[in-house]
């Protein structure tokens, strides 16, 4: 086949892998119907609306304040070692009643502020809008919220302290507040005191109805060691328990604040990692404390601190989403108009609970608006047609007084109506377009033939060398049909690379073009590299928070840590100091490099300082402590135009020169820098093993084929050595505003995307030198190097995606739908359009053509 | 590989060095109809041992690999005794043995026990350098060093032992073997199989059914013996002669 015909081959799959994904997720991630407008009471037959027992409410939020086990050394809240003694005694007096407040996956803060103010259930897509912050689309100013429902009461100011999320989801909505960042999750006082400060002038204030605290100091413990292993969780959970007890006694004793409401809860809780994101049993159990003197009218009081439960399940188990009717009874306004949540309790409340969930139902179901039977309803086949039907008996069989006969069985019979629809409209927030599933796949399918065409020459030529290709290819797409392999998705690729790199061994061992023993010296060491850094972050779900080289070890040895960073930095600095800037004369450009080199270091020292100290020690610490007055922001944008303007000259006086090689070598060494810019302290040594690592297998002399197949290994297995997996929460962001003051959604994405992809990036670069050099050996005679390398990526990408997309079809009644294999399709579209096709295909191809 | 790789290009300068090793022909089982008996029923043998002997290994790894070990070197020896050609006698009595193999066999006893006995030491000095090679593509090295070193130790037994028995300390030999080039014989299809069944027994591993059975190194030592015997039965007679080609 004449080469123009795979070039329009390979360019056709590389247009329909974006159409594909595009047309696939539209269908995938599904669309919630929601009502606009506030609510207002509806006008019933049966009376107003009874009186609310409060009219202020102060809505306390501890990010992560999830029930802990109680044999574990800290404890959140209700268990016998938690810090929150106080709150503890308010249970046991009954000024406070607890609950275990189920949150849904996903559990990060944005979507579960969202299910707490609006009682809805927030979609997946409330991932990705909580990374792009800036939408507009995630802003709940235009929706029925209980804050909405305060506000429109003018009864009084609305002020809000604590995480900015709440600032971005209701903008304009807030009288007085003070928003803080939870980006540096190092910091656990300053966060917290920035709250705490304003909570003494508030509670003497009186002009307010609703206050949000919002404290971020107990996740931030909890991300950087853990909730067991940290010495900071008690005192802190001491320090929340201090500001309870300090709103209780105004509540107590001041006559504004005598209908007070203090509402404390969790928006998520935290695994035993102190990662939050998924469904396990410890990041879905919230606590929820509803506090008020006045309580101890109804309440007796409940044993407290609890005992040993071993699914968090500490007193009674509701949902996330009820807290919002619940304010709306308690504080006398209407359920926000999307709510799904019930709450607890006669007629009244219920009846308006019961009429409001049907006007959402009724947005997805249209059956509950026709005439049907009214009894007998088991017989229906179709649970909606069931519980439309059970919905006609309830509303004509309303009891008229609490001494009604039927009373209690109709409380009953509606209780469990209202918890039969919630689970159904929980499970229909996932309706999927099927035939646009279908397209997508059938638009992947078609890639994967084109890139297959294109493939197909290289392929059979030397069907020997490609078939592991293939059968890497292959078996990767039936693996995405594994929950566990997905999950555990490393050890495939650790699994496979191992392998690969001893059967590249055994084949140049073959070839004899090495010394054997030089050869053995040199595969043994890439293999020892390969098994260092396979340990250096643990990573996937199963042994998540096992000791690794990154947190456990450089924890505890600080020096080894700093001395390999310097090496890093080192090995970076001889090459540009010897290679780069060859027009100025040796010490002009060792200068430069050197220059380079200390603007990099000096920022990573000051980034470190500030986002772990505790990793600092020794002369780094003496050297990050040496305050010059240059805010981090700025430090990252020098050294960034630093390197742009490196990179600008490098490439200009490529244009002059005719020296290939040396410029494309200059253009990796800036690269890795800037990958070592964009990576977290103990990964920086990471880049140093792969640096020796490709010396190494450059020297192995291999075939394009072979080439490819490590390029793809590497590419996937460096991925999840830098502590990547397929989970939300493995997602890096402390790079991620590197030299960004704003919020600038470009760059943001951008940083993030070569912060969590530094590995694969690394190897895209070295792949290009690998093939350039292949070219140079066979003097051109090889024909499209570059088109028979991109062709078999793009085989192993469509490939992949066609058994992601199946998969993600096939398995979308799965129970894990939402915790594996959506993150997993939306960690494919990054892999697919981000790292394939940006960087594969057009980073690669520009270097391949500017070294030819 | 397409015309122009470099691969054929640098391949011309070594063929002449290798010319000698590339004549080395596959191993026979003696001829005798001893041998041959012996040489099917070794499998089974070996493969219902280990079924006997699984649920102890499940529940107590490191005992029932220790204790398993010298059923297992006899087992071993007296497959090869009975079934193998030893080092030194091989080349010409192989040859020999096809037109009088009988005599051949009952001619060096003492010979054979000295070749046992060097080549159970050898196999279980490879044991370490396989623990190695083991922890190089993923065992755990800060725990676990014990059910490592056992399993390299039955892995040397089954692969090592039976190659050392045969070809001695021939270095072009080895060479031969290290880059998986010997032509495929029982033995040497034994000791790839046993290698190749060892790294696909690590699959199971991250399966979230959380069985006894999926832990360290159960798996990996029940694909090894798999491996081995499905190895050692496709190399001594489906694609005997032959030789593995990866380009």
């Amino acid at each position: 086949m004449a080469p123009g015909f795979r070039t329009l081959f390979l360019v056709a799959a590389n247009v329909l892998i974006p159409i594909a994904i595009l047309t696939f997720a539209s269908g995938f991630f599904p669309y919630k119907p929601f009502l606009s407008g506030l609510a207002q009471y509806e006008n019933l037959d049966y009376g107003s609306p009874p009186e609310a027992p409060f009219d202020k409410v102060v809505f306390m939020v501890v990010d992560a304040l999830r029930r802990h086990r109680a044999n574990a050394a800290s404890d959140f809240v209700y268990s016998g070692l938690s810090g929150f003694s106080f709150t503890q005694s308010l249970i046991s007096s009954g000024a406070a009643i607890p609950f275990t407040a189920h949150a849904t996956s996903p559990t990060i803060t944005m979507p579960r502020i969202k299910a707490i103010t609006t009682g809805s259930i927030p979609s997946f897509l409330d991932v990705i809008l909580n990374f792009a912050e800036s939408d507009t689309s995630s802003s709940l100013a235009t929706q029925d919220t209980w804050l909405a429902q305060m506000k429109a009461k003018q009864a009084g100011k609305m002020v809000m302290y604590g995480d900015d999320t709440w600032l971005k989801l209701f903008p304009d909505f807030f009288d007085r507040m003070d928003g803080t960042s939870s980006f540096f999750v190092s910091d656990f006082t300053e966060v917290d005191n920035n709250v705490t400060r304003h909570v003494p002038g508030e509670l003497g204030n009186d002009d307010w109805n609703t206050m949000v605290l919002h404290y971020l100091g107990l996740d931030h413990i909890g991300h950087k060691a853990g909730p067991r292993r940290s010495p900071n969780m008690i005192p802190k959970q001491r320090e929340m328990d201090g500001i309870v007890s300090q709103i209780y006694e105004a509540m107590a004793t001041k006559e504004s604040l005598q209908s007070t409401l203090l509402v404390l809860c969790g928006d998520h809780g935290m695994n035993d990692a102190g990662n939050h994101g998924g469904s396990a049993p410890g990041e879905t159990s919230p606590a929820l404390v509803f506090i008020s003197p006045k309580l101890k009218e109804i309440s007796q009081g409940l044993e407290s601190p609890a005992l040993f439960e071993e699914n968090f399940q500490y007193y009674s188990t509701v949902e996330q989403s009820d807290v919002a009717p619940t304010l709306g009874a308690l504080l006398g306004f209407p359920v926000p108009r999307n709510n799904l949540g019930l709450e607890n309790d006669r007629t009244q409340i219920l009846l308006r609970n019961a009429r409001q969930i049907l006007s959402v139902v009724t947005a997805t179901f249209s059956s509950f608006e026709s005439d049907g039977p009214s009894q007998n309803c088991g017989e229906l086949s179709d649970s909606v047609d069931e519980l439309a039907c059970e919905w006609r008996g309830i509303s004509s069989s309303v009891p008229t007084s609490g001494e009604d006969p039927d009373f209690e069985r109709w409380i009953v019979t509606i209780t469990k109506w209202l918890k039969q629809v919630q689970e159904l409209m929980s499970s229909t927030a996932s309706n999927y377009d099927v035939p646009k599933l279908v397209i997508g796949q059938a638009v992947a399918a078609v890639a994967l033939l084109s890139a297959s065409i294109a493939a197909g020459p290289t392929v059979f030529n030397a069907w020997r060398t490609s078939s592991l290709f293939i059968a890497i290819s292959i078996s990767y797409g039936i693996m995405m049909f594994a929950s566990s392999y997905v999950e555990e998705e490393q050890h495939f690729w650790y699994w496979a690379t191992t392998a690969w790199l001893l059967l590249l061994w055994i084949k140049c061992n073959r070839k004899q073009i090495l010394n054997s023993r030089l050869l053995a010296l040199s595969s043994i060491t890439i293999l020892i590299i390969m098994r260092f850094t396979r340990r250096w972050n643990q990573t996937g779900q199963k042994f998540a928070g096992e000791p690794d080289i990154a947190r456990t070890f450089f924890f505890e040895h600080k020096i080894s840590l700093w001395t390999l960073v310097t090496l890093t930095y080192l090995w970076n600095l001889q090459s540009l100091a010897t290679k780069a800037f060859q027009r100025f004369n040796q010490t002009a450009s060792t200068a430069i490099a050197t220059l380079l080199a200390t603007a990099a270091v000096t920022f990573k020292l000051a980034f470190t300082n500030e986002d772990s100290p505790e990793l600092m020690a020794g002369i780094a610490k003496l050297m990050a402590g040496e305050e010059m007055g240059v805010s981090l922001v700025t430090r990252a944008r020098i050294l960034f135009i630093a390197l742009g303007l490196a990179l600008a000259y490098t490439l200009a006086s490529s244009f002059s020169h005719k020296r290939p090689n040396p410029t494309m070598r200059t253009i990796h060494d800036l690269l890795t820098l800037l990958l070592i810019t964009q990576s977290r302290a103990t990964n920086i040594p990471l880049l140093l093993l792969f640096g020796i690592q490709f010396f190494l297998i450059a020297d192995l002399d291999l075939s394009l084929i072979e080439i490819s197949t490590t390029s793809l290994l590497l590419q996937y297995s460096s991925f999840f050595t830098f502590g990547g997996s397929n989970a939300i929460s493995s997602v890096d962001l402390s790079s991620a505003y590197n030299g960004v003051s704003g919020y600038n959604i470009v760059a943001v994405g951008i940083l993030t995307f070569v912060s969590n992809w530094t590995g694969p990036i690394f190897w895209t670069s070295a792949t290009n030198l690998l093939l350039l050099k292949l070219k140079t050996k066979t003097g051109g005679k090889e024909k499209g190097i570059l088109l028979q390398h991109l062709a078999l990526q793009t085989v192993f990408v469509t490939c992949a995606l066609v058994g992601v997309m199946a998969a993600c079809t096939v398995l979308r009644t799965h129970l894990f739908i939402w915790t594996v294999f959506s993150p997993k399709y939306l960690y494919s579209m990054a892999w697919s359009l981000g790292q394939h096709l940006v960087v594969n295909v057009g980073v690669g191809s520009m270097l391949f053509w500017l070294g030819g | 590989m397409p015309l122009i790789d470099p691969v054929t290009m640098s391949a011309i300068n070594p063929a002449s060095q290798t010319t000698p090793v590339k004549s080395s022909s596959p191993i026979e089982v003696l001829p005798a109809d001893l041998a041959r008996i012996v040489s099917q029923v070794h499998p089974a043998l070996l493969l219902s041992a280990y079924y006997l002997r699984f649920p102890s290994f499940v529940a107590d790894p490191v005992p029932t690999l220790l204790s398993s070990l010298l059923p297992l070197a006899i087992i071993q020896v007296a497959y090869a005794a009975f079934c193998l050609p030893s080092t030194g006698s091989n080349a010409k009595a192989v040859k020999k043995g096809k037109l009088n193999g009988a005599k051949k066999t009952g001619d060096a006893p003492s010979a054979n026990a000295f070749t046992v006995l060097f080549s159970l030491v050898l196999s279980l000095l490879s044991t370490p350098v396989l623990a190695g090679l083991q922890i190089l593509f993923g065992a755990p090295v800060t725990t676990h060093l014990p059910h490592t070193l056992l399993s390299s130790a039955h892995l040397a037994l089954l692969a090592i032992f039976p190659l050392v028995y045969v070809h001695g300390s021939d270095g072009n030999k080895w060479r031969e073997i290290a880059s998986v080039h010997s032509p495929i014989d029982e033995v040497f299809g034994g000791a790839v199989g046993c290698f190749l069944g060892a790294w696909l027994g690590a699959v199971p591993i991250p399966l979230d059914w959380d069985r006894e059975w999926q832990k360290w190194p159960v798996t990996i030592v029940t694909g090894a013996y798999a491996g081995y015997v499905l190895g050692k039965m496709v190399g001594g007679w489906l694609l005997k002669g032959r030789r593995i080609e990866f380009d």
